[in-house]
């Protein structure tokens, strides 16, 4: 990928973005560049197309008009396999599917070829997301919301891919874990965008806002 | 030594047991007598005709007249399978056509040339009714398999898509979606070959029985027919699955809503 980033280390773009659902208008001439090691938290009332935004640079949404473009390179068939795998997406409801916890990190870690890598971070993780081992042998449909959203932490920390897209990432959490889950996430070197209506993220001077609606 | 002619008026005093039918559905307002009637009369007009139409393709017994009548029942069981599995025709008949038309047509003529050996492979004494029975029971299993498959990931979509970026390639995240419809439309012929003869006698070989066979006859043949089933459900199930997939996602991996049938 280094040989495609682009000048001026722009990460992400969103060019002239209008998108329409069901007759409501998402966005209209969106523009947006996230550089690299940036770290954004996008802010707005729900419906102003936050989780929309992750959804574009993902493919899983296509624009009416304009275009997407990660590490130079356009939302695309040719390009999609590489640019997903280069982005960790945690979803607001962590859909993940419903098996044991140890099952589908194992097939996680397997599809994405670092199952040595990631069996040697796991119990360190585990300890830092203060996460007991047992939970390895529950199914993920048993797991409380903090529980879901950390083992959903816990994939993005073990998958350590360039670019983070973080929904709500810490709605779940006590206090204590949000400030420290914050901290953790916030010096990491990796182009993260935040969407998030928790205080922990305001006013820090390590992320950059934007404002949505 | 064949079996013995029943005349239409035998034939109907069948209809005896179904004056009490009617009348406990009546009783019970279960509101199915309208349906049973309607399905029972479809049912001779239907096995008339294609009694009609079988005499008239044995009497010429031409190898072009059987293809075609075989090719005729495929497209049909294309419609009946999208229509059941609430797929749309346009968009999915050729990925289903084909995926019967292979495994169908390798294990039929397969059939007919080594295991019971007749010289005119296009004979229509065993291609019509060997091919009416194997595309009879794909039927039902590509249709549990399609509408599972596509279904589970219609109700499952953010599921699905989440899996995609977590794996980072359609196959990985489609793997848990294809298993279980696979499974599900697999499991059935596999549980009818391990309760066969104990708790059930399977129509073709009660037919072959009545028709003048002796029973180990018609085991032979009921053995050969029934794996000949099961391996055409297997590969047609899969093929039809995997030969879906361009249609049935999106250059980015989106399940393409169009190929549903939309809900009325």
């Amino acid at each position: 990928m280094t040989k495609t980033e682009t000048k001026n280390n722009e990460y992400i773009k969103y060019r002239g973005i209008f998108l329409n659902r069901n007759s409501k208008s998402i966005f209209s001439d969106l523009n947006l560049d996230i550089f690299k090691n940036e770290k954004l938290l996008i802010s707005g009332k729900s419906g102003t197309g936050k989780t929309t935004l992750f959804k574009l640079l993902l493919g899983f949404e296509q624009p009416d008009k304009g275009c997407v473009l990660c590490f130079g390179k356009p939302i695309c068939k040719e390009n999609i396999p590489q640019i997903r795998q280069q982005i960790f997406y945690l979803s607001q409801d962590i859909d993940l599917k419903n098996t044991g916890t140890s099952q589908l990190l194992d097939e996680i870690l397997a599809a994405n070829n670092i199952e040595q890598q990631g069996a040697y971070k796991l119990n360190d993780l585990l300890s830092f997301l203060e996460l007991d081992s047992s939970i390895l042998n529950q199914e993920i449909k048993e797991l409380s919301g903090g529980e879901r959203q950390r083992i959903g932490l816990l994939i993005c920390f073990l998958l350590d891919r360039p670019i983070w897209l973080l929904d709500e990432p810490t709605s779940a959490l006590d206090d204590v874990m949000k400030q420290k889950i914050a901290d953790y996430i916030l010096d990491q070197d990796k182009t993260i965008i935040i969407v998030s209506h928790d205080e922990v993220w305001k006013n820090d001077k390590r992320l950059t806002t934007k404002r949505m609606g | 030594m064949g079996a013995q002619d029943l005349t239409i008026f035998h034939l109907l005093s069948l209809s005896v047991f179904l004056l009490p039918v009617i009348f406990i559905n009546r009783r019970l307002n279960l509101h199915i007598n309208r349906t049973l009637i309607k399905s029972i009369i479809r049912m001779c007009l239907q096995l008339g005709f294609v009694g009609l139409y079988l005499e008239f393709l044995f009497k010429f017994n031409s190898p072009v007249l059987n293809i075609a009548y075989l090719l005729i029942m495929i497209c049909i069981a294309c419609q009946s399978i999208l229509k059941s599995s609430r797929l749309k025709f346009r968009s999915l008949f050729f990925p289903v056509f084909f995926s019967l038309l292979i495994p169908f047509t390798i294990i039929l003529f397969f059939f007919n040339a080594a295991v019971i050996k007749i010289d005119n492979l296009f004979e229509a004494k065993y291609l019509i009714p060997i091919g009416g029975m194997l595309l009879g029971n794909c039927l039902r299993s590509i249709i549990i398999g399609l509408s599972n498959f596509y279904c589970g990931i219609q109700k499952d979509e953010k599921v699905y898509l989440y899996s995609l970026s977590l794996f980072g390639n359609r196959s990985a995240a489609l793997k848990p979606y294809f298993k279980e419809s696979f499974i599900a439309s697999i499991t059935p012929t596999i549980a009818s070959m391990a309760t066969i003869g104990l708790v059930s006698l399977p129509g073709m070989m009660t037919g072959q029985i009545l028709g003048g066979s002796i029973p180990i006859v018609a085991i032979k043949y009921q053995i050969a027919i029934m794996l000949s089933i099961f391996y055409t459900e297997y590969f047609s199930t899969i093929l039809s699955i995997l030969f879906s997939l361009r249609t049935g996602f999106n250059d980015l991996d989106v399940l393409n809503q169009d190929i549903f049938i939309s809900k009325k």
